[in-house]
């Protein structure tokens, strides 16, 4: 009987998670890549073919730095989630709650969180390599 | 007991003669009309057919272009082809397979399905699916048919200018408004379907529980939301250059002809997924029916279809990778290309595992799912190679290119829908497909698409450009290309054989016994062939794959035990439920049969075909009669007062039968709609920036503005008529009708004087828009932000007169919150309009 209380307790996620919050991850991928690509384009277009790209890679940097920052941040409010929704080992989420239809949309956000982080790095590593507009 | 049982739960379903009267009244309600007016149905089981059966036939008609293209390459120096033929036939080959099959597939496929496999009876908007596949075939015939007046586009399917600007002729203006009137459609199925997914899914189908279809389907509408405005954006310039001189694309007069390249990128390559996301979500119903198991990782399915859509939006410059761009842009769209392969692997492996985990029955879809799956793979892997910038340089333009392409199209789109196609069969005809004839037609198919596309990688490593209409004999390219021309007929030949077994008369053929799969979700509950009301009950769901984990689910579903067993007043009836858990909220009363769809369908074409001939006249005409079959449809067809305010809707509930504001259906799509609206209006803006970007100065210096004071002025008058617009809505709830009726009155003059002023900067400067790109793109902004200013006064004196004729009270208030919902995305549109016409130049 406390045995399957303390499961109940254990499986206590709340409901929070929605879609809108389920694409902030690949959002932020979205902002930044704009930002990286507009800044480059018109800093290149302005600036000529031969220009230092030195304004461009710290642009790119900061960028980057407050992406992750960010994706961190929504990464581990969802990792408590998935801790949470450990019963026995079912990662399944095929269950006809909202609760657990909250911790199906934390578990695709969060690993939206990891493939948003892996296409930021791969777009920030151009910037890492590349010296000159040309 | 038994009376307790039905004041509780609603009819006695244990009494079959009960069950059979409901049952009859179901048929009545959702009778397909007999004789010519069969033509009139709107239901998703006729429009989806007509949809399958018109995409298919431009398939057929595109595939014969393309064996003309084959017969005219088989041998070196051939004179099958003129050059100019030549060009249209390959144009339109691209054109209708891209614009006339592969998207309209989607749309139709889901059309026909999406509401089977949510459980429940038609989509939301049964009249915008008609009028869709109205438009889409009245636009389709009329570019098709312009290669039989040797008027066909030759500019190639993605139309670069300059060369598509200073092309006489009309086939680019065929090209452009014939496809921005498919494009009308593409965006009423998105609409509809994203709706659909939200709001229609049955109750206890949480989203969690959604079939994979059903996330696909909702994936693919928001990416369509954003990558097809761009392009209506796109046409909408491209069309001003051509009809009336206005050089947005013209290097002499500050105009950039790679504006339209990314403008046509950033829809084209979002597209390809548009095309293959749809497909593959097939085969997620598909491979865990043949596996006999749950699909191993739902939730790694959702969120990589997610992570693709996303992505697919970082990479339309790696179709630009040879236009000079500077390489830290290469870069980044490179790194994008190779990052959406991590999210495309997924579903795959996803695939795999499910196939592993599960003991697979062969079958004609599973041969189809996994040639797909065998070619899709090659075609990702060369596209992983042309993704890197330095090897693209190597093999643009090149007949390399031609292979990867063609191999992502089959292997992502056309293997998967054909598995699709013998696996929903039965559900939509009642019949089987022949095994032994599938067997034939997908050996036949794999081997001749392979023999024929599988060479081409080497013809182009060889040099041999695309879209070339003849080549000399000495380069070594003979053998190559008289094999590709053998194998396409190989594969034409097996192409044929499906389709002479989907065609054939079936009064031989096996009939399907119910659930011939085995498979486990809803959509198979149905009855084989299905009746015209589909779905005898909209069930309770409770698990992914109910008819497997439910035993007694089935029988429940055939004794109408669930929700809506009958149609009491005789109406076609769905349930409407909220977004996340699928709560029921209403019960929608459906639209049924009309000829309004098709009148509305011919008026618009008449606009964009006129518009091809600048007959201005009749052009105006057309819009003016579109006009008004809208509001007839709009007044007649919507926002209808039901004769009670709720009923019982089964397993002991009610819902209430009219609501309005975001729990509604109709403001969902009209949210949806003016999402996609904005993305064009933001293609727009990006033109104006684009040419900012590439001019040293601009706006030019000798080249005078439209001043701060006219665009100021409209931008105040126009957002005053929002305020008013959202405070008529506030009146109108508290039951104010003077004031809200002042209200709408005053926002309509403001709104007019608004669109006056905006008229005014730009003519008061005498702004010429064919003198110079920075005059056309402000005149392009003041006729977009203007127009939408009439359509919202439109709008305005709509509910006006509603309220007027007691349409529109307090209680019945749909009207003026979906108008006041297009007025906040009109608001933003005025704001920022008038912000970059008016204040950027100061700043600039």
């Amino acid at each position: 009987m406390t045995d399957h209380l303390q499961k109940e307790v254990k499986r206590e996620t709340g409901e929070g998670t929605d879609l809108w919050r389920v694409i902030l991850a690949p959002t932020i991928w979205a902002v930044h890549f704009l930002v990286c690509y507009v800044a480059a384009a018109i800093y290149c277009e302005k600036a000529g073919r031969m220009a230092d790209l030195l304004p461009v890679r710290l642009i790119v940097g900061t960028a980057t730095f407050i992406a992750l920052a960010g994706l961190a941040a929504v990464f581990i409010s969802l990792w408590k989630v998935r801790g949470l929704s450990s019963v026995n080992d079912d990662y399944n989420y095929a269950g006809n709650t909202p609760e657990e239809r909250h911790r199906f949309l934390s578990h695709v956000a969060l690993m939206l969180c990891v493939l948003s982080g892996v296409a930021i790095l791969y777009a920030a590593f151009p910037a890492l390599v590349l010296e000159v507009c040309r | 007991m038994k009376n307790e049982m039905a004041h509780r739960h609603g009819p006695d379903q244990d009494d079959p003669w009960i069950r059979a009267a409901q049952e009859a009244r179901l048929s009545k309600a959702w009778e397909t009309p007999g004789g010519w007016r069969y033509w009139s149905s709107v239901n998703n089981s006729e429009v989806g057919i007509w949809y399958i059966v018109t995409a298919f036939g431009f398939m057929l008609f595109a595939g014969v272009l393309g064996l003309l293209i084959r017969t005219q390459l088989a041998v070196p120096d051939n004179e099958f082809l003129s050059a100019e033929t030549y060009n249209q036939v390959f144009t339109l080959h691209g054109t209708a397979m891209m614009f006339l099959f592969a998207v309209p597939i989607f749309e139709a496929v889901a059309i026909l399905i999406l509401p089977a496999l949510l459980g429940t009876r038609d989509l939301p908007f049964p009249r915008l699916s008609a009028f869709g596949y109205w438009c889409f075939l009245i636009g389709g015939v009329f570019v098709c048919g312009s290669i039989f007046f040797n008027a066909a586009p030759s500019g190639g399917w993605f139309m670069y200018p300059p060369l598509t600007t200073k092309q006489g002729g009309i086939g680019a203006d065929i090209w452009l408004l014939g496809l921005s009137f498919i494009e009308v459609a593409s965006i009423a199925a998105a609409v509809e379907l994203i709706v659909g997914v939200l709001k229609c899914r049955p109750p206890g189908m949480h989203i969690n529980l959604t079939p994979l279809y059903g996330w696909y389907v909702l994936i693919v509408g928001g990416m369509i939301l954003f990558a097809f405005p761009p392009l209506i954006a796109g046409d909408f310039l491209f069309e001003m250059e051509r009809a009336f001189d206005w050089p947005f694309f013209d290097p002499e007069r500050g105009g950039d002809p790679l504006l339209w390249q990314h403008l046509f990128w950033i829809f084209g390559h979002p597209e390809v997924y548009i095309i293959f996301l749809p497909s593959i979500a097939l085969l997620a119903m598909i491979v865990p029916t043949f596996a006999g198991r749950p699909i191993a990782g739902y939730s790694w399915i959702v969120l990589s279809a997610l992570g693709t859509g996303f992505l697919s939006f970082g990479l339309w410059v790696h179709h630009m990778f040879a236009t000079g761009l500077p390489s830290i842009s290469l870069g980044f769209f490179s790194a994008a290309s190779e990052a959406v392969a991590i999210p495309t692997g997924i579903q795959i492996f996803v695939f795999i595992a499910t196939l592993m985990l599960g003991k697979v029955v062969r079958s004609v879809p599973m041969l189809f799912a996994l040639g797909a799956l065998a070619i899709f793979v090659a075609g990702g892997l060369t596209g992983v190679m042309v993704a890197v910038a330095p090897f693209d340089f190597q093999a643009h333009d090149s007949y390399f290119i031609v292979a990867h392409l063609h191999y992502t199209l089959f292997g992502g789109m056309l293997f998967p829908l054909v598995a699709g196609i013998y696996y929903y069969y039965p559900l939509m005809t009642g019949y089987m497909m022949s095994r032994r004839l599938g067997v034939w037609a997908f050996w036949l198919m794999f081997a001749g698409f392979n023999i024929c596309f599988l060479p081409m990688h080497l013809t182009g490593m060889l040099g041999m450009p695309r879209r070339v209409f003849t080549y000399p004999g000495d380069l070594g390219w003979n053998t190559l290309n008289l094999v590709s021309t053998i194998g396409a007929f190989v594969f034409a030949a097996g192409f044929l054989v499906f389709v002479f077994d989907a065609l054939r008369p079936k009064s031989h053929a096996e009939k399907a016994s119910r659930n011939p799969w085995k498979a486990g979700t809803v959509e198979w509950a149905l009855e084989l062939p299905p009746g015209a009301w589909g779905a005898r009950t909209i069930p309770h769901i409770e698990s992914r794959y109910p008819a497997w984990d439910d035993h007694s689910f089935m029988r429940r579903y055939d004794e109408g035990r669930f929700y809506l067993p009958d149609a009491e007043e005789g109406r076609r009836e769905a349930l409407v439920t909220s977004v996340l858990d699928a709560q029921p909220v209403q019960c929608m009363r459906v639209a049924g049969p009309t000829w309004i769809t098709l009148a509305t369908a011919l008026c618009l074409a008449g606009v964009f075909i006129f518009a091809t001939y600048h007959w201005w006249t009749a052009t105006f005409i057309s819009g003016l009669l579109t006009l008004c079959s809208i509001v007839y449809w709009l007044w007649t067809g919507t926002g209808e007062h039901p004769e009670k305010d709720e009923k019982a809707i089964g397993m002991g509930m009610t819902a209430p039968l009219y609501i309005s504001g975001p729990r509604a259906t109709g403001w969902w799509a009209m949210f949806i709609t003016m999402t996609g609206d904005l993305t064009a209006f933001l293609g727009l803006i990006f033109g104006y920036f684009f040419f900012w970007t590439v001019h040293d100065q601009f706006p030019p210096p000798d080249i005078d503005g439209p001043g701060w004071t006219w665009p100021l002025a409209a931008g105040l008058l126009l957002c005053g008529s929002w305020v008013l617009t959202y405070g008529a809505r506030l009146w109108n709830a508290r039951g104010d009708m003077l004031l809200f009726r002042m209200a709408l009155l005053a926002a309509v003059l403001l709104a007019l004087a608004g669109i006056g002023a905006l008229v005014m900067g730009p003519l008061a400067h005498r702004m010429d828009p064919t003198a110079h790109a920075y005059p056309a793109i402000v005149w392009a902004l003041v006729l977009w932000t203007g127009a939408h200013a009439a359509a919202g006064v439109i709008m305005q004196l709509y509910c006006l007169a509603a309220s007027f004729a007691g349409r529109l009270t307090p209680k019945y208030d749909t009207d003026i919150w979906n108008v006041a919902l297009y007025w906040h995305f009109m608001a933003f549109t005025a704001f920022a309009t008038t912000l970059v016409i008016g204040g950027f130049p100061l700043v600039s």
